[in-house]
């Protein structure tokens, strides 16, 4: 008999990849096959060895977990090396616990950081346009 | 087959949020207590994979460092056993494609005297030991991957960078080669790895 044919299925059988029908005609073959039968029973031996093997637990050699802290040692601190965005986004709500919110009309809110933010953008274009209006007076002036 | 050993590792005790919570922070001591806990799995995940000390040691070191680095990311949508356990065996696999050019023969680890655990009909740990040793490094790890550690194909695939159909040819004569050592009776060595034991939970 060939059995070629089923052989190859073996593996799918174990791991469960046969639909209804290919298992049913799986099993009609092992039921009359020994050989293949056989087989089937030694893969299944073997994957049962073989997790049996996965449930053990391997000594590491010693002083490694001292190995490894230190090693862990030399790393950077964590969050020592924070997104910009997220650095960013944490002192902005810092910012806002410390300074609090300013009452608005109509029972809304507005961060005070807000505000100073608003005060410092605004000077800095004053700053600006002052020296660029400075520029220009030497500019135009008569030698 | 089912995840079998995923569901053992997870069932580890994990750290109390108050000791993850320090190692985060950067607290080395609090960190090094989870890698006293846990060392015997990550590096037994790294052996297994890689299949010599030396290299197995790199890896189990690389998992921890890299826990290290994402424990402030860490969420408890899975217990930190299996995360760690997927860390592991990340690890290990990246560092067995990285190191893929300088690999050597596996070595022939010594079993500890006090631990000679029967796997089966006939099949110690040091005929496991020496079946695995003996396989082509291609099927290897998917071998391994699948049957010691019960990971879904799709996985193997993703983690190995291999296609689909190629993992599952692999890990088929995988088991063809193992099946035809093991009723030989192994073909190698008389020990096994150094330290092997039962896990408490085994």
């Amino acid at each position: 008999m060939d059995c070629s044919y089923f052989r190859e299925r073996i593996n799918q059988y174990v791991d469960g990849e046969m639909d209804y029908m290919e298992v049913a005609e799986l099993q009609a073959h092992l039921s009359f096959c020994p050989d293949c039968a056989a087989e089937l029973a030694q893969v299944g031996e073997v994957r049962g060895a073989l997790a049996a093997w996965g449930r053990l637990e391997l000594a590491p050699p010693p002083g490694f977990a001292e190995r490894v802290t230190a090693a862990v040692e030399l790393e950077p601190a964590l969050g020592a090396a924070k997104p910009f965005g997220q650095a960013v986004n944490e002192t902005l709500q810092k910012l806002d616990d410390t300074l609090g919110r300013i009452p608005l009309p109509g029972g809304r809110t507005i961060p005070v950081k807000n505000v100073i933010g608003w005060g410092l953008a605004a000077a800095a274009v004053a700053i600006g346009l002052g020296r660029r209006h400075g520029r220009r007076s030497r500019e135009l002036k008569p030698l | 087959m089912t995840a079998s050993n995923l569901h053992k590792w997870a069932s580890l005790p994990d750290p109390s949020p108050a000791e993850l919570a320090r190692a985060a922070e950067g607290d080395a001591q609090a960190f090094k207590l989870i890698v006293e806990r846990y060392q015997g799995m990550v590096y037994s995940v790294a052996y297994n994979v890689l299949g010599n000390h030396t290299d197995a040691e790199d890896a189990a070191q690389e998992a921890f460092l890299r826990c290290y680095r994402k424990l402030p990311q860490f969420r408890s949508e899975a217990t930190f056993s299996t995360w760690l356990f997927r860390l592991a065996l990340t690890a290990s696999v990246d560092y067995k494609r990285r190191e893929r050019r300088h690999s050597e023969p596996v070595e022939t680890p010594e079993l500890a005297a006090e631990a000679a655990p029967q796997l089966g009909e006939g099949v110690d740990a040091a005929t496991i030991v020496a079946a695995l040793r003996d396989l082509p490094e291609d099927y290897r790890v998917p071998t391994v991957l699948r049957d010691v550690y019960g990971l879904p194909y799709q996985e193997i695939a993703e983690a190995t960078g291999r296609p689909l159909g190629t993992v599952k040819v692999m890990v088929h004569r995988g088991r063809a080669s193992l099946r035809l050592k093991l009723r030989a009776g192994g073909a190698g060595p008389e020990q096994g790895p150094a330290g092997a034991r039962p896990r408490s939970d085994a």
